[in-house]
Parts: structure tokens; sequence; C-alpha cells
């Protein structure tokens, strides 16, 4: 009896409505949907922090790194959203999926936040700007770092440690600047 | 036959455990950026082979109470470890705290210590906190190199966060003395050099109120420092913090 064969018998006798036994195990689980779909949440808040850092930091090494964050946000964010397209995978988390259920809010940046940046002006406009990117960022490395634990598909993983690797550089160099 | 009713179940475990890992970032939270804390200065490289605190400085979580720079928790011990080259921070009397957040909790008190003594509380009732967080807390006649524990006590959880930040704390300079009050002796001393008035501690480990005369080596934080100039030493004066009177 060939594999194909045990396996449709397989299925049969546990009464699955069978699937096409030639279909590939699946390139790609959970974890990598998640950090996916969760990084690009995470892109799209922090840009509003990082645009308006870039334009409006007195410090120079601050603007610096606001453009640098920017673009590799935007090569980033390009592969994951081609990513979760073929995947025919939404490009946001499920809400009912209960996975981001009681903690998205309180590890995102809220409207308040920003608002707050946007009013700051002068030294309270860099430290908040800074603070504001540091946490961030922080959360961007978990995300990152969750994918390298438990994700599957090996160039999503590759992302993982890519983006894990850059955003603790910006964090040193943050950190470095209000020490 | 069996075996393969096995492959769903492992799926249906697999997708559990992704699930799982997904939910851990909801762990981490906060930690003091300014004057650096500990963890902070693990994340920045300014001291190595910290472990995995570089990539979760905002992780030092564990119930409250605990007097210890980890919280008393499983992970993270390197925060106790006092051996460490914990780099200090040169203060005045009044230090401001600049905490980074990366979960915004509702909050029921900030503390701050030195050893038992608690130098401030700040009631947030419950309150979550805003874009950024500072505390500006009276150092309470304490002086020379310091660590203050910072606990950061979560309102509807029975969880703290925890930051110790290493200081050296000046009479309200804000610095350390980088020209010892001790005047180098105008008069050469009448005892040779080889012979001082007082033994210094070859090769000894670096301690406060001991005389010192130029040339004494002691070492400190694994590094061996020597004397150049003559004084009476302080809590405060560690070698690494005052260039003045160790090369």
């Amino acid at each position: 009896m060939g594999l194909r064969k045990a396996l449709v018998v397989a299925l049969l006798v546990s009464g699955c409505s069978a699937p096409q036994p030639e279909t590939p195990a699946p390139a790609f689980n959970a974890t990598d949907v998640m950090f996916l779909q969760m990084a690009l949440a995470q892109v799209e808040e922090g840009d509003q922090v990082a645009a308006l850092a870039e334009d409006r930091a007195g410090d120079p090494a601050l603007r610096t790194l606001a453009t640098e964050l920017r673009g590799q946000w935007r090569e980033e964010s390009g592969t994951m959203e081609r990513w979760l397209v073929g995947w025919q995978q939404p490009l946001e988390p499920d809400p009912l999926a209960g996975a981001h259920a009681g903690h998205g809010d309180v590890h995102s940046l809220r409207p308040s936040d920003i608002g707050e940046l946007e009013a700051a002006r002068g030294k309270t406009f860099d430290r908040t700007a800074v603070t504001l990117l540091l946490g961030h960022l922080g959360n961007c490395v978990e995300t990152a770092r969750m994918e390298t634990a438990g994700g599957l598909y090996p160039p999503a993983r590759t992302m993982g440690e890519t983006v894990t690797s850059r955003r603790q550089a910006q964090v040193r160099t943050l950190l470095k600047m209000v020490a | 036959m069996r075996r393969r009713f096995a492959l769903p179940a492992l799926t249906v475990a697999a997708t559990a455990a992704a699930l799982l890992v997904g939910v851990s970032p909801a762990l981490a939270h906060g930690y003091i950026s300014s004057p650096p804390s500990r963890q902070a200065n693990c994340a920045s490289g300014a001291v190595a082979n910290c472990g995995d605190i570089i990539y979760e400085p905002q992780s030092v979580e564990a119930p409250k109470g605990s007097m210890q720079c980890n919280g008393s928790g499983s992970r993270f011990a390197v925060l106790n470890d006092n051996s460490r080259n914990w780099p200090a921070a040169s203060v005045g009397q009044t230090v401001t705290f600049n905490w980074v957040l990366t979960a915004r909790h509702s909050t029921a008190t900030w503390e701050y210590f030195i050893g038992n003594t608690r130098l401030a509380s700040f009631n947030d009732g419950g309150a979550q906190p805003g874009a950024t967080k500072s505390h500006t807390v009276n150092m309470g006649g304490f002086s020379g190199r310091q660590t203050v524990l910072a606990r950061w006590n979560i309102a509807d959880t029975a969880m703290a966060f925890y930051s110790c930040v290493d200081l050296n704390i000046g009479g309200g300079t804000g610095n350390p003395p980088t020209n010892p009050p001790t005047t180098p002796p105008t008069n050469p001393p009448t005892t040779p050099p080889t012979n001082p008035p007082t033994t210094p501690p070859a090769s000894g480990t670096w301690r406060a109120g001991v005389a010192y005369a130029v040339g004494s080596v002691v070492t400190y934080n694994g590094r061996s420092y020597t004397c150049r100039q003559a004084h009476t030493s302080l809590a405060g004066w560690e070698p690494p913090n005052v260039p003045a009177l160790w090369a």
C-alpha cells in the first residue's frame, strides 16, 4: 500500500472530509501569520512616531535614526505583505481569534501618545520621541523573537532575526542617547 | 493505522504552542532608561554578557514586594550580581528617573528604595501612565555609590516590575570630586615612599576609609588601579569614578 493510499484510507476511516491527498504540508504556521500581522501593525503605529521624529527632532542623531528606521520598515513591510497575500491570509490580525485579546491595547501606541508627542516642544519633544520609540521597538523585538522561536517558514524566521538585530541596534543607540 | 491519527493531534498541539508563544510578549512592560538601570546598561551594551535581558529589558516582572533587582524572579539573576562592573551615574541629591514603558498598565504605586529605606512613593490610584513617566526623587542624604531599587506596582495584578539603578551620589553638585579636597603634600614625606606611614594594601581590594599613598595598588571590580594622589578614601571615590586619584 502506497503512502498516498494509506493516507486516503486513514482519512476515510477517520470520517474527515478528505482534502486533496496531494496537498503538501503547509509551508507556514500560525506563528508566521501572527508575526507578520503583528509586525505590520507595529510598523504602521511606530511610523507615526518615527515620521514626527524625522521631521522635528532637535538632535540630528535622532533624526538620522528615524530616517533609517522608516526605510527599513518600508522594506520589511513590503515583504511581509507579499507573503501574507501569497498565503491568502488577512493583513490584519483576526479580532475574533482571541490570541490578541486583552493585551493588544496596552502594548499599542495610543492616539493620546501621538498627541502628546505632537504637542511637545524642544527637549521635551526629543525625550518623548526617544521614550516612545524605545518602548515600541522593545515590543517589535519581542514579536520578532516570537517568530524566531515558533515560526515555520524559513524566510520569515530569517526576517525575525533581521528585525531583532536591527531593532536592537536602534535600542542601543537610543539608550546611549538618554544615558 | 493508529499512528496516522496522531498527526492531527500533533498539529493541534503545535498550534496551541504557537498561540502560547504568541501570548508571551504580554509579560513585558517597562524599565528605567535614565539614569540607566542595570537592564538598560545590558541592552545598550555598556555591560556585556548579560544573557537574555538584552532582548527584553522591560521584562523584569515578579510578584510584588521583592527587594531584589530581578524581583526574586526565576530569570535575569545577572541583575542581582553586584560583582558586575555596573556603571554608576553621577548625580546630585535630587534625581529624575525616566521610565520606558512597553505596556501601559493601570498603576497602583511607583516606589524607590536604597537598602531598606524607602526614598519615595508615588500613588497613581489605578491610572494608566501617559506617553512618558518620570519621577523626581530626593536621595535622602545618601551619598557615594548606591543602588536604587525601583518598583512599579501594577494595580490590577499581583505583579510588579523591577529596575535597579546604580548611582554615584555627590553632595549636591551632581558630580563626583574630580579634584579631591585632600591636597597632595607640598612637602615630600620624610619617610621614603617605599615605607609609607600607612601600609597600602598591596594588590588588595579598594575600601573606603583607607589612607592611600601614591603608588598604592588596589583592585576594584576585577581591575587594577594605581593611586595618583595620597588621600583617605570615601564611599563614592571608587577608583573608576575618580580618575584624579586612580589610574
